[in-house]
């Protein structure tokens, strides 16, 4: 029941925020808006996505890959490559090509954390979130070093990268990634019974047949892929991950992939719709959509680990 | 490190200290009593050196309370909330009392500071776990969370960019006449060094402390009062520099073992000698400018950090 | 010395200490016996004044215990607890001087370091004196803590568990020094013990609790006997009188078989 809610809400918030306040201006304010949509549901896709899976590979539910730094990995490298190549880069890699080139680092830092998953198994998993957590600040730090070494201009695109945002994204884009999400969303969906299986645990997963290995690898290339879209798309989300997951556990109510991700995609678009609403009619734009989703997610992560209470 | 080998260290670090910097000066310059050489000694580079060694000393001290009050090692105030808590307190005191001078912030920046480490302590203790690392987790999410609140009360009040300039870490604002709060850090560190036994036995927890007669909850308490007098003269005067009051203590516990009594002065000198590290390199890497300590400290404790992790959680 | 008078404690519905009233002997070794789950460990934390009862009184020496400073009871009464999560990084000599907190609040005069050394000799710590905790086995740890329980020389020590997860020899170290204690020093000591013969052999009086309650008590031939173990335990005992003490014997099947 709770579910039909769920799907129903879903166009009446997408309804809202495309037509609400927008003095049915077909010509210019909707189509900004529907452009902006369509960023909202990539990357809403993409979060509810990785997200859970990574959860289901790791083997709990506190972990998320923007906590263990693939966010960060990749402001860092959106700030180095400004240096290097000037606000020029833009033009000269085209957003194709920062794209093209993100997924790549996406695609190593995943390689590099699998091979880590694959020898400690499921290990201590606070472990890894503290090192997933205070390498994002090291990221960070490292980041705000090299804004300072760039000029005023190049520091204000740097600046507006870490937030998370809807406004950036030019319809091009959103295109593009949303047919390279499309194809993601397919590879998953179809694999849905493999994700159960892997949610056994590596020991069982083999027992039964699957080949561990190479499913977590390409699992793990996915969820590059998917962060780097969203992460270019909409900029770093930090703990919503987190959130998106376990609102879609407890809602789903089965263990079962194929039911949990769409309600997980489900919940991760309401959720930035919901902010976004909030943010232009309750608030006026007297607070930001970046701001609103840390807040809620960050105490929901934390009264998640104060109530886990160590046992996860 | 025998007993000679470090303070000369920190006194060899203190004089680069004061030679390096901005404008150029030089030996010489001084000898001749030339105005403009003492002028930059004394309005900026010896209250700089003051406020570093004051700043390294006070929040390597306050990681050492924090670790012996919630029993683990990796608590300091960037992990525990009080750091951003202090932040969160000199935004509201902007806005509620725009008047008040550095001593009115201060105020607000320690009670805010105190309230949060009170109820992250309280929080911790009422879950029992010996997990060494999920404390300092809650306490970075903890600290988030009042990051988040704290951006949605700068967001509102129109002073966000600001707050992220002025609240990092920064030694270049210290000038003369305008840091000496960071003084109150004296007492502070005096008073820690009598305590120290108290400290330790509060380190055994609370059954042991009781048994040996320490009233547990007041020493406690006066531990949280000192960290948070500590990181709110910090964050006026310098701003947010994380990791210090964590790394350091670990360090020094490795080599010499958590007798305090033994160890606090060590632990000082170690801290301050780390900040003072720190600043140099911020301010050779990129002369004439500089590196904040807030990106220094946070880049070279950061990794210091993510190496004690990854060592001590075998 | 402590005498305890209606001492009542529950968490929520559960009733944990149900009106107990007894008297501990002085200069003796009081071991408390009994299931788990009986109170006994509630009961010792009530005297080291780390659990507050909800009704009742406690004296020591006639004198109400919650009306005594934190620091003077300190003098007077030492409690060592199982210690599960201690990472403190102290050498043993270090953990040793921590006993002395109580006197010297930390400046160790010289007679403090007397104590303490005659504290490590007591145990035969010597040749560990400078060696950190986290280096020693268990067994070395629960000695090294003993030996700060003993240099606050207290005229009480009350020791909850000290022989858990301890191997043989050491256990036996440990219950020796206890013995001497009490005959060499003349000191009241009281412990919660599992095991039933260190309890028999070690002690001079003997609590045995159940439900809260206080079930028997009294010397060793009172308490160790076939049907009073029986009725506390639910096991079938044989004792064994030998030339060294005696020995309780509920390992065997034929004892189990004797129940049903």
């Amino acid at each position: 029941m709770m579910r039909r809610v769920a799907w129903l809400l879903l166009p009446a918030l997408a309804l809202a925020f495309l037509l609400l306040g927008s003095g049915m201006d077909f010509s210019y304010v909707i189509p900004k808006r529907l452009v902006r949509l369509g960023a909202i549901v990539v990357a809403g896709v993409c979060i509810a996505l990785s997200s859970v899976i990574f959860q289901t590979l790791a083997g709990n539910r506190v972990l998320t890959p923007a906590i263990m730094g693939y966010e960060g990995i990749y402001l860092l490298f959106q700030a180095l490559l400004v240096l290097w190549l000037g606000t020029a880069s833009v033009a000269l890699l085209g957003a194709q090509g920062n794209a093209l080139l993100s997924i790549a680092l996406m695609l190593g830092y995943s390689w590099l954390l699998q091979r880590w998953l694959l020898r400690e198994g499921r290990g201590d998993v606070y472990r890894l979130l503290l090192l997933g957590l205070v390498l994002t600040m090291v990221l960070g730090t490292f980041t705000q070093f090299i804004q300072l070494k760039t000029s005023p201009g190049e520091f204000s695109i740097l600046q507006s990268l870490g937030y998370t945002s809807f406004n950036r994204a030019q319809p091009a884009q959103v295109l593009y990634s949303g047919l390279l999400v499309a194809a993601v969303a397919l590879l998953v969906a179809r694999g849905t019974r493999v994700l159960d299986v892997l949610a056994l645990g590596r020991d069982q997963a083999i027992a039964l047949g699957l080949d561990h290995g190479r499913c977590l690898r390409l699992q793990m290339a996915l969820i590059a892929v998917l962060v780097a879209v969203s992460t270019s798309l909409v900029g770093p989300t930090a703990f919503m991950g987190v959130f998106v997951a376990n609102i879609a556990y407890a809602l789903a109510r089965s263990a079962q992939h194929q039911v949990i991700l769409p309600l997980a995609c489900a919940v991760a678009i309401g959720m930035f719709l919901l902010a976004q609403l909030l943010v232009e009619h309750l608030f006026n734009y007297r607070t930001s959509v970046s701001i609103l989703v840390n807040l809620v997610c960050g105490a929901y992560f934390l009264a998640l680990m104060v109530r886990t209470r160590g046992t996860p | 490190m025998s007993r000679v080998l470090l303070p000369t260290l920190l006194l060899l670090l203190c004089g680069v200290s004061l030679m390096v910097g901005a404008s150029q000066m030089s030996w010489s310059a001084l000898w001749s009593a030339s105005d403009d050489a003492w002028l930059t000694l004394t309005a900026s580079r010896l209250p700089r050196l003051a406020a570093l060694v004051l700043t390294g000393v006070g929040l390597s001290i306050c990681g050492v309370i924090l670790q012996q009050i919630v029993r683990n090692r990796f608590v300091e105030p960037a992990t525990c909330g009080g750091l951003d808590a202090a932040k969160l307190g000199i935004l509201v005191a902007l806005t509620v009392l725009p008047g008040a001078g550095a001593s009115g912030r201060m105020l607000f920046a320690l009670v805010f500071c105190l309230l949060a480490s009170l109820v992250y302590v309280a929080i911790i203790r009422r879950i029992r776990f010996t997990n060494l690392v999920l404390v300092p987790v809650i306490g970075l999410m903890y600290g988030s969370l009042l990051s988040a609140i704290a951006e949605f009360y700068a967001y509102r009040h129109n002073i966000l960019q600001s707050m992220q300039g002025w609240l990092l870490g920064d030694f270049s604002r210290v000038i003369e006449g305008n840091y000496e709060i960071i003084y109150l850090i004296l007492p502070i560190v005096v008073l820690t060094y009598l305590y120290a036994q108290r400290f330790t036995v509060l380190g055994m927890g609370e059954g042991m402390a009781t048994s040996l007669g320490l009233n547990y909850a007041a020493t406690a308490i006066l531990g949280l009062v000192l960290v948070a007098v500590t990181v709110s003269a910090t964050v006026i005067t310098v701003g947010a520099t994380p990791f210090v009051g964590l790394v350091v203590p670990n360090l020094v516990a490795l080599r010499y073992g958590e007798n305090l009594k033994r160890t606090l002065p060590i632990v000082a000198m170690c801290g301050a000698a780390l900040l003072l590290a720190c600043d140099i390199l911020g301010r050779l890497l990129i002369h004439p400018y500089e590196v904040p300590i807030g990106l220094t400290a946070g880049s070279v404790g950061g990794v210091l950090f993510l190496l004690l992790i990854l060592w001590k959680c075998k | 010395m402590i005498t305890l008078e209606h001492l009542y404690k529950a968490y929520g519905e559960k009733t944990v200490l149900d009106n107990v009233s007894l008297a501990f002997p002085a200069g003796q070794v009081t071991s408390l016996i009994g299931p788990n789950g009986a109170g006994k460990s509630t009961l010792l934390m009530c005297i080291a004044r780390l659990l507050p009862a909800n009704r009742g009184r406690i004296l020591l020496d006639g004198q109400d215990i919650g009306r005594i400073a934190i620091a003077d009871y300190a003098r007077r009464v030492a409690t060592l607890r199982q210690v599960l999560d201690f990472n403190l990084r102290l050498t043993v000599e270090e953990l040793v001087a921590f006993g002395r907190f109580p006197y010297s609040r930390g400046l160790l005069t010289a007679d403090d370091q007397q104590v303490i050394d005659e504290s490590l000799d007591f145990l035969g710590l010597q040749p560990l004196r400078g060696a950190y905790l986290d280096e020693l086995s268990g067994g070395q740890r629960q000695m090294a803590f003993l030996a700060m329980t003993i240099a606050q020389r207290t005229d009480l020590l009350l020791l909850d568990e000290p022989l858990n997860n301890l191997d043989m020899k050491h256990a036996v170290q440990i219950m020796q020094a206890i013995r001497r204690l009490c005959d060499e020093q003349g000191r009241t000591v009281i412990l919660v013990v599992h095991d039933i013969n260190f309890a028999a052999n070690y002690s001079d009086h003997i609590v045995a609790m159940k439900g809260g309650a206080v079930h028997s008590h009294g010397p060793i031939a009172e308490v160790v006997t076939q049907a009073n173990l029986r009725a506390l335990f639910g096991l079938a005992f044989e004792i064994l009188p030998s030339a060294h003490g005696f020995v309780c014997n509920y390992f065997n099947p034929s004892l189990s078989r004797e129940l049903v």
